[in-house]
């Protein structure tokens, strides 16, 4: 009797979460609700808050719900709501993570009506060339940028000059200088570094360290996207390399200290040189806006190693607005209003957040020409190309992170990480 | 309903009122642990990914794949290692040095500062593990306290001693910190076991001419063995669990790979890579390890047990 | 055992100096956060570490509100940065209310529902009762990351998301209070059970009435360790709460040490209040907790 009645709960436990559904209705004018899931920026999230709430006074049917997450935690949260088929109205991540949503078309095409356009050329044509790649699928478009952003090298002029640099004419134009620079720039206690020359953008591999191996003639894929880590020659060069920068190599940096970014904007005299992008600019103002004013910061393009076979700067990523397919017609639509009605004021996330959003519009505007440096990032947008963003992209770059640890960290051979990498890749591949 | 009354007894009375007692506590386990566990199974016979609407079933596919396959660099066996390594690096320590501080002080004069050390110990188990990572993610900067700690117990100075870098210096890190945070509570069930036993059978043990160190290992480990167990049994299976040192370690710039738990690895494969099969496959192959674990120490303790 | 009488030896010295050994190595730590929580990040950081709080390390505060003012730095700086946050919004003290709210209820429920069950696999016959106190059991081995996106499924349905039902539900009981209830129950002496009965109190009066009130020390030590798991939860909530308001500390803390900034002061400081409630909690029931005579002395009669 007992052991019934336990296997009776048992069933209706596996039954009834089966039996909740959820049911929606179209209706023109009905309440809308939009769950907006973002990931945290201060100063974005003050020109966000101000744009939902002029929107919803001339909207006043839409209810706007804002989840603001890290950036790294709310690539896996969209995933899991998704995966339990309660993803988020809209959001924002980068390319590379949001791919997958339009390939398993989980995520809507422009409702190109509602958001001001014409029809997917319209909206193709609104922005620079090859902006829209990354979002476009058999000449439909899935998404509307926030931001396309790349990364060059940031320069605190008086570190520079205390080491007996001049930051004007000394700055690294080449890897090889980057290892020649830290050495003069370094200060350290024992093995300990206490004043770094420069230092990775550890764990950002795809974007920021592909391109070193391309430059030495080496790429992530075959032409045919059938072979993995291709060019030998190329990557076991780039993982020397890394070994060489590591604690034990040459011991310039590591991926165990604090990040490089994050100490710069303080001026605290314990890095020289950083990897990051234009939205920089304004998180300096507001952290250190003494430092920001005094004007000893200066921004350079990404280096090349000397032999480089190729000119390539660091990739560029972008950020795409985009909406749940799952979402009824009416919300849909409300949400690409939303969407259109904050990306319309792109001088404005230039100026204060420091994002670039690469409407044809706002790259020849005068605002964008005159942010501190943008000449740089502009260089080197030309310089290089889209971030990887295909299948598997998040084990792509946790391989390499693998691999470049391994040198730099465990003191294993080059050679033999690289063969580790690509054995692990192209198994990766095979199975798509 | 006639033959019911006849056969009606207190028994059966109380059998049924036992047996609802109970009720609430299996309909809450049914829903929130039965269920999903029972559905992690049906999801690890198929290839479900996160993002994608269907799926297919594909029998002991994962399984097969995660035995032979590398799952992006991040293998099974990997795992498995790390597990043991950690499981058996830290719950061994824990158990043998917390049963020993616990016999130290209940030989202390005074109770009071029995108890001042018991709740000194504990004080780590208090804090939460977000908490206990940040300190010492902090301390284990390479300009952090324990390598100056170091440095001088060692006689140097400046070297760094690669805690968090170095492959065996990460998991020791780790294994630290697990051991830090709750040896306090392991001292706590050992003494209660400890003071279980009647003070009457070491009075009439020292009338008997036996000196301390005979009493240890003739009387009281033998009438602690239950405690052992439980206390040994609950250790590891906390340790083959551990997720949250790992995870914030790596967050703060550590490898992965030399401390790449099963639980990291589950999580790492189902909800950042987004392969839900495959993750589930894991998490079965690391049940059924627990309890494969837990029977094979409770069978080995079944056998002489003391009784007093 | 046999406590040290009489004569200090060499061998109670070498056990004092063991156990003080063993105090430092856990005490350090948390020493370690009270100090830095009062330093500039700076001076957390510099060799060799100076223990002692000071102004010489101080650099002006910018403030968060976009005017670039700064004010000078005070050994409160890292608190009042801790509670404010980054936005200048009080949400710190939400998330705390939030955790107590979840913690307490989790640990309130645990009792009740861990004891009631407890007491039917301890003290009744019934058919199936090894059968059930197993399968309990192996719910202990289930791995939380393991049922995290079923749980996640089942919880959405059930429409808990973003709530506190959904933060509490989940957590109503676990198997290891059932397993604690039960074994100390094992041990309570049944005549009182029969003498009730045969007084004519019903079933479930006698556990409320008798069996309960006199179970203090296990309830005291399960609510203890009840709560401190739910205090410390961080993946459940990370999944459930999508509001900054449903946010859980765990969650706050981790802010701190998220990608735009590290500031270890702030962090050190967010760790500390985060840690007094369970400070306080911990240390007024210590004597639920401790191991040793208590446990059994306070049963009646």
């Amino acid at each position: 009797m007992k052991k019934i009645v336990v296997s009776i709960l048992l069933i209706l436990a596996l039954i009834a979460p089966l039996l909740a559904t959820g049911t929606q209705e179209v209706d023109e004018n009905a309440p809308v609700t939009i769950e907006f899931w973002t990931h945290e920026d201060a100063n974005r999230q003050k020109l966000e808050d101000r744009y939902i709430e002029e929107f919803t006074k001339t909207h006043p049917n839409v209810t706007v719900n804002v989840t603001r997450q890290s950036a790294n935690k709310l690539i896996e949260l969209v995933q899991s709501a998704f995966a339990a088929n309660q993803g988020p109205t809209m959001f924002n991540l980068s390319i590379e993570d949001e791919y997958q949503y339009i390939s398993a078309g989980r995520v809507a095409q422009i409702d190109y009506e509602a958001a001001g356009y014409s029809d997917a050329k319209d909206v193709i044509n609104s922005y620079a060339p090859k902006m829209l790649e990354g979002v476009t699928l058999d000449g439909k478009v899935y998404g509307l940028p926030l931001e396309l952003t790349n990364w060059s090298i940031f320069l605190n002029k008086k570190v520079f000059r205390d080491a007996g640099l001049d930051p004007e004419k000394d700055y690294p134009k080449t890897w090889e200088d980057m290892v020649e620079i830290s050495r003069k720039l370094i200060i350290r206690e024992g093995d300990i570094l206490v004043r770094r020359g420069y230092d990775f953008r550890y764990g950002y591999y795809l974007v920021n360290n592909v391109p070193m191996v391309e430059q030495l003639g080496g790429a992530l894929f075959s032409e045919d996207g059938k072979e993995a880590i291709v060019g030998e020659k190329a990557w076991i060069e780039f993982l020397t390399f890394m070994k060489n920068w590591g604690p034990n190599g040459e011991n310039l940096g590591s991926p165990t200290y604090t990040a490089a970014r994050k100490l710069f904007n303080k001026d605290n005299n314990d890095i020289a040189m950083c990897t990051t992008g234009l939205y920089q600019e304004a998180r300096i103002l507001n952290d250190n806006p003494d430092f920001y004013n005094s004007g000893e910061w200066m921004v350079v393009p990404y280096p090349k190693f000397k032999n480089a076979v190729k000119d390539v700067a660091g990739c560029y990523y972008g950020h795409f607005y985009m909406v749940n397919s799952d979402a009824d017609k009416a919300t849909q639509k409300a949400a690409w209003q939303l969407i259109s009605y904050m990306l319309s004021h792109g001088e404005e996330y230039l100026v204060n957040v420091g994002i670039i959003q690469p409407t044809i519009e706002l790259l020849n505007s005068e605002t964008y020409k005159n942010m501190p440096y943008s000449d740089v990032f502009t260089g080197d947008f030309a310089r290089g190309h889209i971030v990887y963003y295909g299948a598997a992209s998040a084990e792509i770059q946790a391989l390499i992170r693998t691999s470049v640890e391994a040198v730099m960290l465990q003191g294993v051979d080059p050679k033999q990480a690289y063969l580790q990498l690509k054995t692990s890749a192209q198994e990766l591949i095979d199975e798509q | 309903m006639k033959n019911k009354n006849k056969t009606f007894s207190i028994e059966r009375k109380q059998a049924r009122w036992g047996f609802s007692f109970t009720l609430p506590c299996l309909l809450f386990f049914s829903v929130f642990s039965f269920y999903p566990i029972v559905n992690a199974f049906f999801t690890s016979l198929t290839n479900r990914m996160a993002v994608q609407r269907t799926s297919e079933f594909i029998g002991f596919d994962n399984y097969i794949y995660l035995f032979t396959k590398s799952n992006g660099g991040f293998s099974l066996m990997n795992s498995m290692r790390a597990t043991l390594t950690f499981t058996i690096g830290t719950f061994i320590p824990m158990v043998v040095i917390s049963l020993i501080l616990a016999v130290f002080l209940m030989q202390l004069r005074h109770p009071k500062s029995k108890q001042f050390f018991q709740l000194a110990y504990y004080t780590p188990a208090v804090l939460s593990s977000v908490v206990a990572a940040a300190i010492w993610l902090i301390l284990f900067d390479p300009r952090g306290l324990f390598n100056q700690f170091a440095n001088t117990l060692t006689f140097q100075s400046g070297h760094d001693f690669l805690w968090l870098v170095n492959n065996e210096m990460l998991q020791a890190s780790t294994m630290i910190v697990y051991f830090w945070k709750y040896i306090g509570y392991f001292v706590i069930l050992f003494i209660t076991g400890l003071a279980a036993i009647p003070p009457a059978i070491y009075e009439a043990a020292t009338v008997d001419g036996s000196n301390r160190w005979k009493t240890f290992w003739r009387i009281t480990l033998p009438l602690l063995k239950p405690t052992v167990v439980l206390v040994s049994i609950m250790a590891m299976l906390q340790c083959l669990k551990t997720f949250s040192t790992q995870y914030m370690f790596h967050q703060g710039g550590a490898a992965r790979q030399p401390i790449d738990v099963i639980t990291m690895n589950i999580y790492f494969t189902g909800i950042r890579n987004g392969r839900l099969g495959r993750a589930s496959a894991m998490s079965i192959i690391l049940f059924i390890i627990m309890l494969i674990l837990t029977y094979f120490q409770f069978a080995v303790s079944k056998s002489d047990d003391v009784e007093y | 055992m046999n406590k040290f009488i009489g004569k200090h030896t060499v061998g109670e010295i070498i056990i004092w100096i063991f156990l003080i050994l063993v105090l430092l190595f856990t005490l350090t730590p948390i020493i370690f956060m009270f100090t830095a929580s009062f330093m500039d990040p700076r001076q957390i950081l510099s060799m060799p570490y100076s223990w002692i709080p000071s102004t010489k390390f101080f650099t002006p505060v910018t403030l968060n509100d976009g005017t670039g003012t700064t004010i000078p730095r005070t050994f409160l700086t890292n608190f009042h940065k801790a509670i404010y946050g980054n936005n200048n919004n009080v949400i710190f003290l939400r998330n705390l209310l939030n955790s107590l709210i979840v913690a307490i209820s989790c640990s309130v429920s645990t009792v009740l529902l861990g004891s009631l069950c407890g007491y039917g696999l301890a003290k009744f016959r019934f058919k199936g009762r090894t059968f059930v106190f197993m399968a309990i059991m192996a719910t202990m081995m289930i791995p939380f990351e393991a049922i995290m996106i079923p749980l996640y499924m089942v919880t959405s349905s059930l429409k808990m998301i973003d709530s506190y039902r959904g933060l509490i539900i989940p957590f109503l009981v676990s198997a290891f209070g059932v397993f604690q209830m039960r074994q100390y129950l094992l041990t309570f002496p049944s005549e009182y059970l029969d003498a009730s009965r045969v007084d004519g109190l019903g079933e479930f009066k006698i556990y409320w009435k008798i069996v309960l009130p006199n179970c203090t020390p296990v309830i005291a030590t399960l609510g203890i360790l009840s709560f401190r798991n739910q205090w410390d939860n961080l993946l459940w909530p990370l999944l459930v709460s999508q509001r900054e308001k449903m946010k859980t500390i765990p969650l706050y803390i981790t802010k701190f040490s998220e990608e735009k900034q590290t500031d270890e002061g702030a962090l050190m400081a967010v760790a500390l209040l985060a840690s007094i409630p369970m400070f306080i909690l911990f240390f007024t029931l210590s004597r639920y907790f401790l191991g040793g005579a208590a446990v059994y002395e306070s049963r009646k009669g």
